[in-house]
């Protein structure tokens, strides 16, 4: 039998119902895997072990007394501490935050409780989501778990790592460019973002509003379905949000109509490259039609990214002004404006280039110049891509350009550090869904498969994810540690 | 080019303050990333492009009507007039 700590989220709820074991064992076996490899790997930033003991007895209990226990019993979620947790601290990896404890729950976060799923910790990221290897985290970077020498991908890295490593049985992250597929690549585990407005933001601690999705990273594609559906709908508290159709798995899914995106391919390294194409030769293989396009406006999606992300930025983190919440730092003589300066020195450098990055875009003089002109450009690579889902369903290409790499090889150079996103930027400009699926491995680093469709055509991502997952069998957890 | 003034005026009106080390190598930094965005001149200045990508729905705000939070301890700082008493100044 497999390892309780091994099951995937179906396996748990199946499991449960049918009393192979109880909610309490598989939770005591979470946590001794936790115990085991979180020394290495350095997921969690936060780990509530008695809160997550306490929900799987309450589980157990309604389960003797044969009451319903929900869509996700059992099912252990690590969470992105940038998603508000009520009672859990959420630091967004920032010591701006270090000690701050929200006395609400976001949106997300309410949907999994109500479905009986248990929460066990928050974990690590780059700052605020900035970054794309969690070295930018304020408290230490998370490690691969497939080479512990690589980074995880980013920002979500500790919600990747810690669902390759079998910490959690599901996590979530967010994605503002590319922060669940990033990591999902890089971990080689599924990640989703969703459609702009098919998930509640509501909670999630803003970075770039316009851009960023909640969505669930996962070892399958139908635990990812089912994590999908419950954090789906529309949500009061916010008003971006819109309703949508559950999505189905297994699905009577017709032949799909699939483009290779030309400009993906030639950006990546060679053997990211290979691995794409013998996927869309499974495409084939499995009844798809698979062509080549070509982007027009592609090679101006980062700038564009970069200007809004960065601009957004700087108006949302003006708001920490360690006034309510923050680390202890004495007013002493400080003036009112002296005093906000300097507690706001603790932000961590990628966190200050962005938000002086921010603050020159929108100066007088370069607002027009830079930041409107990436409104504009993300809106034409919206109609160019939703003209090109006329024709075809999907659009794929690599995940990521490149494959994991080392700590501090990036580090010191920002433009290569964004240059990182360049594939995964597309779909947050467009406010399109985009998937990312793991299809192989180089020298023992995992290699994703990136899958986007029309707005709200998650069914079709799903279809696509679900037949090639079945025909090629891509480990999704290492055996080394 | 970002001088070490123009950093300076960014970093005052961001309202951070920047340790000697990033004012040191921030310019450079900076410079290479506007460098990069610069692309974007290329773009024709287009004003019949719609901006937005999700219509604004005011009709469909929800109603703007008083309601109790979640939040037991909260609810329990409701007076019997209706306001809500927040702690004492000290």
């Amino acid at each position: 039998m497999t390892k309780l700590d091994d099951l995937l989220a179906y396996e748990v709820v199946e499991g449960l119902t049918e009393g192979q074991f109880t909610a309490e064992e598989y939770v005591i076996s979470i946590l001794k895997r936790i115990e085991e490899v979180e020394p290495k790997v350095h997921s969690f930033i936060t780990l509530d072990t008695e809160g997550a003991l306490s929900s799987a007895k309450i589980i157990d209990k309604k389960i003797r007394e044969k009451e319903d226990i929900g869509q996700l019993a059992g099912v252990t979620v690590g969470i992105k501490d940038n998603i508000s947790t009520q009672g859990i601290r959420t630091t967004c990896a920032s010591k701006i935050l270090e000690n701050y404890v929200p006395t609400y729950d976001a949106t997300v976060i309410r949907n999994l409780k109500e479905n009986g799923a248990i929460l066990l910790g928050k974990l690590n990221l780059d700052e605020f989501g900035m970054g794309s290897t969690t070295e930018y985290s304020r408290y230490r970077p998370t490690h691969n778990p497939w080479n512990l020498d690589y980074v995880p991908g980013g920002s979500s890295g500790g919600s990747g790592a810690a669902v390759a490593a079998g910490e959690c049985t599901v996590a979530l992250g967010s994605d503002t460019g590319g922060s669940i597929r990033c990591p999902s690549s890089f971990c080689s585990v599924v990640g989703l973002k969703p459609t702009y407005g098919r998930v509640s933001r509501s909670g999630l601690i803003s970075y770039a509003n316009s851009l960023e999705q909640i969505g669930p990273i996962c070892r399958s594609v139908k635990d990812l379905v089912m994590m999908l559906n419950i954090i789906s709908g529309k949500d009061a508290m916010d008003n971006t949000s819109m309703p949508s159709s559950p999505i189905t798995v297994p699905n009577k899914s017709n032949k799909l109509n699939v483009a290779v995106i030309r400009e993906l391919i030639t950006g990546s390294d060679q053997e990211v490259a290979k691995s794409v194409f013998s996927a869309s030769e499974k495409f084939q293989e499995i009844g798809f039609s698979c062509e080549e396009v070509s982007i027009k406006n592609l090679h101006y999606a980062l700038p564009s990214y970069y200007t809004l992300a960065s601009a957004e930025a700087s108006s949302n983190l003006a708001r920490y002004d360690n006034i309510r919440y923050g680390f202890d730092y004495p007013i002493g003589e400080y003036k009112w404006d002296t005093y906000f300066s300097n507690v706001r020195e603790n932000f961590g450098e990628e966190v200050k280039r962005r938000i002086l990055i921010g603050s020159y875009v929108l100066s007088s003089g370069y607002y027009g110049k830079y930041y409107l002109k990436a409104r504009r450009l993300r809106s034409l690579l919206r109609l160019e891509l939703l003209t090109l889902f006329k024709k075809y369903d999907l659009l794929i290409g690599p995940t990521m350009p490149i494959l994991p790499f080392k700590f501090g090889e990036k580090i010191d150079d920002p433009i290569k550090m964004y240059l990182v996103d360049v594939n995964t930027v597309i779909a947050n400009l467009a406010g399109i869904p985009a998937i990312s699926l793991p299809i192989g491995f180089s020298n023992g680093l995992p290699i994703g498969l990136q899958i986007m469709a029309a707005p709200f055509e998650e069914q079709k991502l799903i279809d696509a994810s679900y037949e090639l997952e079945k025909v090629i069998h891509i480990q999704r957890r290492p055996n080394s540690i | 080019m970002i001088s070490k003034e123009d950093l300076e005026h960014l970093a005052l009106i961001s309202r951070i303050n920047l340790t000697e080390n990033e004012l040191e190598k921030f310019p450079k930094q900076l410079d290479k990333t506007i460098e990069y965005i610069d692309i974007l001149e290329e773009l024709a200045s287009d004003d019949s492009i719609n901006l937005d990508l999700q219509e604004l729905r005011f009709e469909e705000l929800r109603i703007d009507e008083i309601s109790l939070s979640d939040d037991k301890q909260l609810n329990k700082n409701i007076t019997d007039d209706g306001f809500l008493r927040g702690p004492k100044m000290k």
